[in-house]
C-alpha cells in the first residue's frame, strides 16, 4: 500500500502536478486554464534551461 | 546478530563475484551478476557511504537545508525523501548507461561489469553525492558556480565551455544511435515518426483541452504510441513500407532539422509533452527489464573475457584499458550527474542525512541499469552481437562474407541464423546495425518474450525497445539543443547585448542554427564515417565526460580539503586521480596511436579531403578537452598546494548554520 502510495506521488511530482498544486496553494489562486499555463510557462523556462544528463 | 547479516551479504557477493570472474568457457546465469552486483550496492551503501555521510561530511539534520530556509513552493521544496530520490534518478538516467555497458560488450561480460561495479560504489556515487553535499551546503549553487568559487574564475569559465563542448558532441552521438537504429526500418521510423504528432497532440491537448492534466495526458500518450508501434508493423508489411525506408543520411538531416524547430518552437507544444511521456516510459522499461531479467535469469553466452581486448575490436578500436573505462561512463561515473546534482536535487532535500539515499543511493541504481544492460547484451549469441555492432566496412559487403569474419573470429554465426532473427522482429537485415541500440533492443526483446509470448511477441518488444530508446535520445536532442542555445546566448550577449536575450527572435534562430549544426556537423561525419561513427565518437564522448566528472572530483576535492585538509582527500583523489590517467591516456591515444582505427592523425594520413579534415577535426577536439581539463587541474593543485601550507583560508565556503525546525513527517 505504502509503496503505491509513493508510487502516485512520484508520479504527480515528476508530472509536475503536486508543482502545481504548491503554486495554487502559495499563491492562493484557483485552477484555470490561465493560471496552468502561467505556471507551465514559468516552470518549462527554469526546467528547459539546465543540462540534461546523458 | 546484524554483523552475521552484513558478514553474510560480504559471503555471498564475494561468491557471487567470484563466480562471474573466474568461470571460464560455460555459460554463466545471468542471475549471478544480479547478486554479486546486489550484494556489492548494499555493501558499499551501508558502510561506505554511511562513512563518508558520518566522517568526512558530517552531515548534520539540526542544519536548515536550502529547501527549507529558501522555500518558495517552486524550486526550493522539502520534499519526501523517496520522490526526490525518483526524481533524481529519473533525471540522471539517460542513454549513457544502456548503450555504453552494450558496446563495452565487445570485451566479454567481465572487464565492462566489474568496471560498473567499482566505478559505481567507488567513484560514481562518491562524486554524485559529494556534489550533492556541496551543493545543499551552498544554497543549491551549480557546479560551475561552486567550480568558480572554489578554485577561481578559470575554473568557472572553462566549465562552461566544457560543458558546451561535450554537449554538441553527446547531441551528435546519441543522434546517431537514433540513425542507426532506424536506417532501413520502415516499422521503427514509422514509429518513432509518429511520436511526433503525439507529442503535439498531449501539448495542445495539455494546454488547451485538459490543462493541468499530466499523468491523464501521458497516459493517453502512451497509449497511442503504443498503437503506432503496431501501425508500424502494419507498413512494413504493405505497399507503404518503402516510402518509410529511409538511407542514413536522409534520417540524420531529417532530426538536425527536427532539432532545429524543437528548440525554436515554444516548450509546451513538443518538448514538455514528450519530456513528461519519455520520463515515464523509462522508468516503466527499467523496472519491467529488471523484473523480466529475475523472472528468466538468462544465461549470458557471451564470455566473460573475449579476444578483442588487446585492442582489434570490431564495434570500437582500443585495448581493455582504457578504453572500457571511457566507453561506460554513466553507468559508472559521469560528470553529467554532476550537473543534476548541484541543479535541482539540492534545492528539493528536506534534510541533510537524505542526501545520502539520493547522491549515492540514485547512483547506485543507476549503475544497475547498467549491469542489466550488459546482461541485455550478453545474452545475445556472440556471433548475433558482432553481425548487429560490427561495421560493414570489417565485416565485408555481403551476408556471406559478414558470418566468414565473424566465424573466423571465433564466434560462429549463419546467415540462416540471421536472416531468422531479422525476419522475427520484422526487419529486413540486423546486419551492421552498429550503435548500440538495436542489439539492445533484441536482447531486452529476448528478455520479455521469454516472460510469455516468445517469438510471437518478438517484434513487438524489439520495436518497443527500439521506441523507448529513440523517444528519450530525441527528448535529449531537443532540451539538449535549447540548454546549449542559453549557453551560447549567455556567452554571445557579453559581445552584442541582444544575442544574450533569450526572446529575441533573430537571437533565438541564430543561436539554435548554431547549435544544431555544431552537433549535426558531428552527427553527418559519423553516418558517413566508413569504421561507423561509433567507433570515433562514442569515445569522444566518453573521453569528455569523464573529463568533466574530473572537473566535479576537482571542485569535490578542494571541498574536502578545505573541510579536512589533506585527511579525506583520498575520497575524491583517487577516483580523480584514476580518471586523470584513463581519460589522458584514451585521450593520447585517440589523437596520435600509429594505428589508423585508433588514432585521429593516423586516420587523417590515411586520407584525403573532408575525411581527413574530420579525422584532424576529432584530434583538435580530443586535444581541446585535454588542454581545457589541464587547465582546471593545474588552478586546483595551486589550490590545494595553497590551503595546505596555509596561505589560503581552508575555511569551507558553506552558508551559515541555521537551526532547522521542519517536521519531515507530513512529507
Amino acid at each position: 500500500m505504502k509503496f503505491w502510495r509513493y508510487l502516485k506521488a512520484l508520479l504527480r511530482e515528476l508530472s509536475d502536478e503536486t508543482a502545481y498544486e504548491r503554486h495554487l496553494a502559495l499563491s492562493g489562486s484557483t485552477h484555470s486554464a490561465k493560471e496552468w499555463r502561467r505556471f507551465s510557462d514559468e516552470r518549462h523556462r527554469a526546467k528547459y534551461s539546465r543540462a540534461r544528463c546523458c | 546478530m546484524k554483523a552475521l547479516l552484513w558478514l553474510a551479504i560480504a559471503c555471498v557477493g564475494a561468491l557471487a563475484t567470484g563466480a562471474i570472474a573466474l568461470n571460464r568457457g560455460e555459460p554463466v546465469n545471468s542471475f549471478w551478476l544480479i547478486l554479486a552486483a546486489v550484494c556489492i550496492y548494499l555493501l558499499g551503501f551501508r558502510f561506505y557511504s554511511k562513512f563518508l555521510a558520518a566522517r568526512v561530511m558530517a552531515l548534520d539534520d539540526n542544519r536548515a537545508t536550502p529547501a527549507e530556509r529558501l522555500r518558495n513552493g517552486h524550486d526550493y521544496e522539502p520534499t519526501n525523501k523517496w520522490i526526490v530520490f525518483g526524481h533524481h534518478f529519473a533525471a540522471i538516467a539517460g542513454p549513457g548507461p544502456l548503450v555504453g555497458p552494450v558496446l563495452a560488450a565487445q570485451f566479454g561480460y567481465l572487464p565492462g561489469t566489474l568496471w560498473i561495479l567499482a566505478g559505481g560504489v567507488l567513484g560514481g556515487a562518491v562524486q554524485d553525492f559529494i556534489i550533492l553535499f556541496a551543493s545543499l551546503r551552498r544554497d543549491g549553487k551549480s557546479l560551475g558556480a561552486m567550480a568558480r568559487e572554489e578554485i577561481g574564475k578559470v575554473g568557472g569559465f572553462v566549465a562552461l565551455i566544457t560543458v558546451l563542448l561535450i554537449m554538441v558532441i553527446l547531441l551528435a552521438v546519441v543522434g546517431l544511435v537514433v540513425v542507426n537504429a532506424l536506417v532501413g526500418s520502415p516499422w521503427g521510423a514509422f514509429t518513432i515518426l509518429a511520436t511526433m504528432p503525439v507529442a503535439l497532440f498531449m501539448g495542445i491537448y495539455l494546454r488547451f483541452v485538459r490543462p493541468g492534466k499530466v499523468l491523464e495526458c501521458s497516459a493517453i500518450g502512451f497509449l497511442l504510441v503504443l498503437l503506432s508501434i503496431f501501425g508500424g508493423q502494419w507498413i512494413s508489411l504493405s505497399p507503404y513500407a518503402a516510402a518509410f525506408t529511409f538511407s542514413g543520411i536522409t534520417i540524420a538531416l531529417a532530426i538536425i532539422a527536427y532539432g532545429f524547430l524543437a528548440s525554436a518552437l515554444p516548450v509546451w507544444l513538443l518538448l514538455a509533452p514528450r519530456d513528461y511521456l519519455s520520463t515515464f516510459v523509462k522508468l516503466g522499461v527499467v523496472f519491467l527489464l529488471a523484473i523480466g531479467i529475475l523472472i528468466v535469469r538468462p544465461e549470458l553466452q557471451m564470455p566473460a573475457i573475449s579476444r578483442f581486448i588487446a585492442g582489434t575490436g570490431p564495434v570500437f578500436a582500443g585495448k581493455v584499458f582504457p578504453f572500457v573505462f571511457i566507453t561506460i561512463a554513466c553507468g559508472a561515473i559521469s560528470g553529467f550527474h554532476a550537473l543534476i546534482s548541484s541543479g535541482t536535487t539540492p534545492k528539493m532535500l528536506a534534510r541533510e542525512t537524505h542526501a545520502r539515499h539520493v547522491g549515492y543511493g540514485a547512483m547506485i541504481l543507476e549503475s544497475f541499469v547498467a549491469i542489466m544492460a550488459m546482461i541485455a547484451a550478453c545474452v545475445l549469441q556472440p556471433g548475433v552481437y558482432f553481425a548487429i555492432n560490427s561495421p560493414g566496412a570489417i565485416l565485408g559487403k555481403t551476408a556471406d562474407a559478414a558470418v566468414a569474419t565473424i566465424t573466423a573470429w571465433g564466434y560462429p554465426v549463419t546467415t540462416a541464423q540471421m536472416a531468422t532473427l531479422a525476419h522475427r522482429v520484422g526487419e529486413a537485415t540486423l546486419f551492421s546495425r552498429t550503435g548500440g541500440a538495436p542489439s539492445l533492443a533484441l536482447g531486452m526483446a529476448q528478455i520479455f518474450s521469454a516472460t510469455g509470448g516468445g517469438d510471437a511477441v518478438l517484434g513487438f518488444w524489439y520495436h518497443f525497445a527500439i521506441m523507448f530508446e529513440a523517444l528519450f535520445i530525441l527528448t535529449i536532442l531537443d532540451a539538449g539543443t535549447r540548454v546549449g542555445r542559453f549557453m551560447l546566448q549567455d556567452l554571445a550577449g557579453n559581445i552584442y547585448k541582444p544575442l544574450g536575450r533569450v526572446s529575441w527572435m533573430p537571437g533565438v534562430l541564430v543561436s539554435s542554427a548554431i547549435v544544431v549544426l555544431g552537433w549535426g556537423y558531428f552527427l553527418v561525419e559519423g553516418v558517413l564515417d566508413p569504421l561507423g561513427g561509433i567507433n570515433t565518437l562514442w569515445p569522444l564522448f566518453g573521453i569528455a565526460n569523464q573529463l568533466l566528472a574530473s572537473i566535479a572530483l576537482c571542485v569535490a576535492t578542494t571541498i574536502l580539503i578545505r573541510m579536512h585538509g589533506a585527511k579525506y582527500c583520498w575520497v575524491t583523489g583517487v577516483p580523480l586521480a584514476w580518471l586523470v590517467t584513463v581519460t589522458f591516456t584514451a585521450g593520447w591515444q585517440k589523437i596520435f596511436s600509429t594505428a589508423p582505427r585508433i588514432g585521429f592523425l593516423a586516420q587523417a594520413n590515411l586520407m584525403t579531403g573532408r575525411s581527413a579534415f574530420n579525422a584532424r577535426l576529432d584530434a583538435a577536439v580530443t586535444a581541446v578537452f585535454l588542454i581545457l581539463v589541464t587547465v582546471i587541474l593545474l588552478d586546483s593543485l595551486r589550490v590545494w598546494a595553497s590551503i595546505l601550507s596555509g596561505t589560503q583560508p581552508s575555511k569551507a565556503r558553506e552558508t551559515p548554520f541555521v537551526q532547522s525546525h521542519l517536521s519531515v513527517e507530513g512529507l
